[in-house]
């Protein structure tokens, strides 16, 4: 049975996918969209966050490393994360929560177990939606929870890019009731520029899921200076009306919730300021997306707009 | 065209002008009385200028007994102010709550100073003069009508001796008095129909008038006959001692409705009009749906008219689903449409399956059991059939085990160890229990001298055929509640003690002792005390914590139910606080859960906030299936949740599912609140910018701006995770 980095689960999940869920994150993925609120997923490896505003003083870490990453100084609390060996034992020690470390190694059926806590809400239509990250950076961990979830007859439904050869997507067909894949720019120069990724492999695949009727959710995070032009929604509208199992296409109006996290792991790098749409503007953009054979829905909802 | 047709068109101004009269009487309320953590009870202030003062008949400067509630419920209800609104439906509003304007609630002769050192020791609230609390049968009243009961207890006199004579005495004052009230409203509505402008209005007055003179004397003819009739009852009932239990109302109204609609009397509109104002005068607990007692569902069209009234009226509410198997499911998702599309955290739904085989675990037939309905805040009654004390007697039961961690940390000749303190918590707990049985029969062997339920008594029946009060052999059913509370803070102790002391080492006994003593001082305490509480603890799933709440649930089951009181008195368990989280909590030291002293307990049955970093609704729904102590009484779930549940058009799917899970798991009660925490915060900060702001605050609802501010603080504690 393999094993797999998650950084948490998350039960009684109601927006990734009918009824209620339960949805593992798991960590690491291969495109690093600035805009991302969960960048606690990027890496693949587990990091240590710091969240300074919880610490009481008590200087237990300092005691606890022997890399000497934790200082205390006249200035105050100092992490060193270039001397972190991420062995946990500072956090441990830390009940303030102060230091936590996110990325859990788990084996695929620990967290089956924990899945099926939840079974008895599961009914009629809920069940597990393996998200991330992206899921298929670590493909045979996530097939090992399909393959279990498969066996209780659990509905399944997973969150990726699809930005994979083939060969990586196939063994999850028959595995997966329902793929929510982003798509998030057409043009793939600009695509390539914000997520450092082309997007052909992921329309590629949606087509072959879609030959092979598999159901399909669609989303596109609407960052403004990004995505949110009529124009840019118009071209993935026009692609999805080319297959026929796009179930529905949700517009996801971009949050600053992650710029906090960003903080607490230490990713201090220039980041691009982006402008969570006005309702006007999405209005605008769910009126532009509406094709006969999807329902358009905004954070959820489904749009109302004429 | 019939008056009440033309009337149609007017029906939602007369509403909105109906609540918002009843916000402006909330904010009156506010200013004039302070804050309120309790239920809103429908009550009006009277006007300024009212200084009516009850008659003291002891030294003490208290009144007591038959002689005394009569004489005093008599001489308010002569001077009670009447009430007429001409947009009303219903007459009336009470104003008084006689019970509260007593100096002391049990007469000095009856004291029970060998009690009161184990009540204190153990956080026991013993019930002991609180009164009413149990369930009556507004069908006695439907049938009879004023006229009738007076003749019922008139009949009754006649065929007991001369000592029962001052018990129907006073009965018979006890309606004289309402008759008089209601005959000095009819005349109050008649001289402001004389001045009315407005036809419409006028007619409405008339047609009040004649309603509120036919039931002086007689029983209800039609559907507005019956709501005032219901609503006289509670006027009454609150007036006399703040009784608060509803009824089957869907059940109790629909001959009324069918009558008046097949004989083209009033249309739904008129329907849920009358409904809706019923709902106003009082905002009692009633049940809708759920099994009759031979089983078939009784959700009727009434049933969804009333939930339909509720949800115009937009206003506190107490209306309670019976979820069962038999369901009408529509009926379901109606309540939680309307649960989610008003925010004002009712209904509230309970569950049928636990509840009856729970009440037949005492040893009652099934048919029994499904008459018990869900009729006050955390509690199931037996209309008219049984006494209860229910949700006034309560253990704190965090006390009880810090009463063992003291005497374990005292004992010279034990090493501390946790089977040596769950043993003396069994036997603290076994003599908390047996304290708290001793307090409800001294209620039993002397209430009745001290409050009778002389309006109470005259819809349950035994009392008049029998001349007996109804804590005093009236009625053949005696079940006793026994609620315990801090269920959280007690199983979240056990299981920081075992992993933090027992498997982990990281502390000694005697570490933890003084940490508590000196409620975790400076920064080591606060170390300590974070260390503690992030501890494995109840509600996770399946960790240490739900080990031990259920270890924790078993065994007050175990002691509640093992025997009846000394007096032979059946006692049912239950977890719940109430409001009493905070007063509770105030008299408990520091707990090993990582609670400092005097900080709240626990809610009810809940876990504490906080409990999983993802909040998850399903597993606090199965941790509270999972410690329910299973005699027919509840541990309800109290759910916040967000309003962005509300925005997956599944939500009536999901919310609905999450409240059926619970039922087959053997859960029993679900309140929820939908509500968001960024405005409960800013209502917090700023009360009075949010005066229609109704949150579910325990088993019943409140206006947020009419909390305490620590009790505020409660709601958004709740709300917001804290460690
Ligand atoms: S252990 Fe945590 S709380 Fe203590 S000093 Fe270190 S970071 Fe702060
Ligand atoms: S995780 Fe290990 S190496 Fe990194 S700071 Fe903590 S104790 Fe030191």
């Amino acid at each position: 049975m393999s094993t797999g980095v998650i950084t948490h689960i998350q039960r009684f999940s109601v927006h990734d996918g009918p009824g209620i869920r339960t949805t593992v994150f798991l960590k690491g993925c291969q495109m690093h969209c600035p805009w991302c609120h969960n960048p606690e997923t990027y890496r693949r490896d587990p990091e240590i966050q710091v969240f300074p505003q919880r610490c009481i003083g008590c200087r237990a870490c300092a005691a606890a490393c022997a890399q000497g990453a934790h200082e205390f100084t006249a200035a105050g609390h100092a992490y060193h994360r270039n001397r972190c060996v991420v062995c946990g034992q500072c956090v441990d020690q830390c009940y303030a929560q102060a230091l936590v470390r996110v990325g859990e190694t788990r084996s695929a059926e620990s967290v089956v177990a924990e899945v099926l806590a939840d079974r008895p809400f599961y009914q009629p239509e809920g069940g597990v939606t393996i998200s991330g990250g992206e899921p298929l950076l670590q493909a045979e961990f996530t097939r090992d929870i399909l393959e279990q979830c498969r066996q209780e007859e659990i509905h399944t439904a997973i969150e990726t890019n699809l930005a994979w050869p083939w060969p990586v997507v196939e063994p999850l067909v028959p595995l997966v009731d329902l793929f929510l894949v982003d798509v998030k720019i057409m043009d793939d120069a600009a695509h390539r520029a914000w997520t450092g990724l082309s997007n052909r492999q992921t329309l590629e695949n949606l087509r072959r899921l879609d030959a092979l009727d598999k159901m399909l959710v669609i989303r596109t995070p609407v960052v403004v200076g990004v995505n949110a032009r009529p124009e840019e929604i118009d071209a993935i509208a026009d692609f999805l009306a080319t297959l026929d199992n796009v179930a529905q296409y949700e517009l996801l109006p971009y949050h600053p919730l992650g710029t906090g996290k960003y903080d607490a792991l230490g990713l201090d790098g220039p980041r691009p300021e982006f402008r969570t749409p006005t309702a006007a503007e999405l209005d605008a953009l769910a009126e532009q997306a509406k094709r006969p054979n999807f329902v358009v829905k905004v954070a959820g909802m489904v749009s109302t707009s004429t | 065209m019939p008056p009440s047709v033309q009337n149609r068109t007017d029906y939602a101004s007369r509403l909105e002008h109906l609540r918002r009269r009843k916000e402006a009487q909330t904010q009156e309320k506010l200013r004039r009385q302070g804050y309120m953590n309790e239920d809103d009870y429908g009550m009006v202030l009277p006007p300024e200028d009212f200084t009516w003062q009850p008659k003291p008949n002891h030294p003490n400067g208290s009144f007591y007994g038959l002689q005394g509630w009569a004489d005093n419920f008599c001489n308010l209800t002569e001077c009670h102010p009447v009430y007429v609104d001409p947009m009303d439906a219903l007459a009336g509003r009470y104003m008084v709550l006689l019970n509260r304007m007593r100096k002391c609630n049990w007469p000095p002769e009856f004291d029970y100073p060998e009690l009161k050192s184990d009540q204190d020791r153990y956080g026991i609230i013993s019930g002991i003069g609180n009164d009413a609390h149990f369930a009556p049968d507004y069908e006695i009243g439907l049938e009879l009508g004023w006229g009738g009961l007076l003749a019922k207890v008139r009949q009754y006199r006649a065929q007991h001796g001369p000592d029962k004579a001052e018990f129907y005495d006073a009965e018979e004052r006890v309606i004289l008095a309402v008759q008089g009230w209601i005959r000095r409203t009819v005349e109050a509505v008649e001289a402001e129909a004389a001045c009315q402008a407005d036809p419409v209005l006028e007619a409405n007055l008339r047609e009040m008038a004649e309603v509120n003179r036919w039931l002086i004397e007689g029983p209800p003819r039609t559907l507005r006959e019956a709501c005032q009739w219901i609503a006289w009852f509670n006027m009454a009932s609150r007036t006399y001692n703040r009784d608060g239990a509803g009824g089957q109302l869907d059940e109790l109204l629909r001959p009324y409705y069918q009558r008046d609609r097949s004989e083209g009397r009033i249309d739904d509109e008129d329907a849920i009009f009358l409904l809706a104002c019923l709902l106003l005068n009082d905002p009692h607990y009633y049940q809708l749906g759920g099994p009759a007692a031979d089983g078939h569902d009784q959700t009727s069209h009434l049933s969804f008219l009333i939930l339909e009234a509720a949800h115009r009226l937009k206003s506190t509410c107490n209306l309670t689903i019976r979820v069962h198997d038999g369901l009408d499911p529509r009926l379901l998702r109606k309540g939680v449409e309307y649960l989610l599309e008003d925010r004002k955290a009712w209904p509230r739904f309970s569950g049928d399956k636990a509840l009856v085989e729970g009440f037949m675990r005492n040893g009652y037939s099934a048919e029994l059991a499904r008459r018990r309905i869900a009729v006050g805040c955390n509690w199931m009654a037996l209309p008219g059939l049984e006494y209860t004390m229910n949700d006034t007697v309560k253990i704190n039961v965090a006390k009880v085990l810090m009463a063992a961690f003291d005497e374990m940390m005292h004992d010279d000749n034990d090493n501390p160890s946790l089977d040596s303190l769950w043993q003396r918590f069994e036997k603290h707990l076994r003599q908390a229990v047996l304290c708290t049985a001793r307090g409800i029969d001294v209620q039993l062997d002397h209430q009745h001298l001290n409050e009778p339920e002389l309006v109470l008594n005259l819809l349950t029946h035994g009392p008049i055929e029998r001349g007996l009060n109804v804590t005093n052999g009236g009625v053949d059913l005696y079940n006793m509640c026994v609620d315990g509370a801090a269920l959280a803070n007690v199983a979240d102790s056990l299981a920081a003690i075992q992993s933090r002391i027992e498997e982990q080492k990281r502390i000694t006994w005697q570490e933890l002792a003084e940490c508590l003593q000196a409620d975790y001082p400076g920064v080591e305490g606060e170390r300590v005390r974070l260390m503690m509480r992030t501890a494995p603890h109840y509600g996770e799933g399946d960790s240490l914590g739900d080990r031990w709440a259920l270890r924790v649930s078993e065994l007050f089951t175990w002691l509640v139910t093992e025997k009846p009181t000394p007096g032979g008195r059946r006692m049912i368990p239950g977890w719940f606080s109430w409001a009493d989280t905070l007063r509770l909590g105030k008299q408990l030291g520091a707990t090993p859960d990582g609670r400092r002293a005097g900080q709240p307990i626990a809610h009810g049955a809940n876990p504490r906030p906080g409990f999983r970093a993802d909040s998850a609704a399903t597993a606090m729904v199965k941790a509270i299936a999972a410690i329910q102590p299973g005699y027919g009484n509840t541990a309800p779930v109290q759910l916040e949740l967000d309003p962005c549940i509300a925005q997956c058009d599944e939500a009536v799917g999901i919310v609905s599912r999450l409240i059926t899970t619970h039922f087959e798991l053997g859960g029993t009660l679900f309140n929820i609140n939908i509500v968001d925490a960024q405005q409960v915060l800013a209502a917090h900060k700023d009360p009075s910018q949010y005066p229609d702001l109704v949150v579910r605050v325990t088993g019943f609802t409140a206006y947020f701006a009419n909390l305490s501010p620590d009790f505020r603080q409660l709601v958004v504690d709740r709300l917001v995770r804290g460690c």
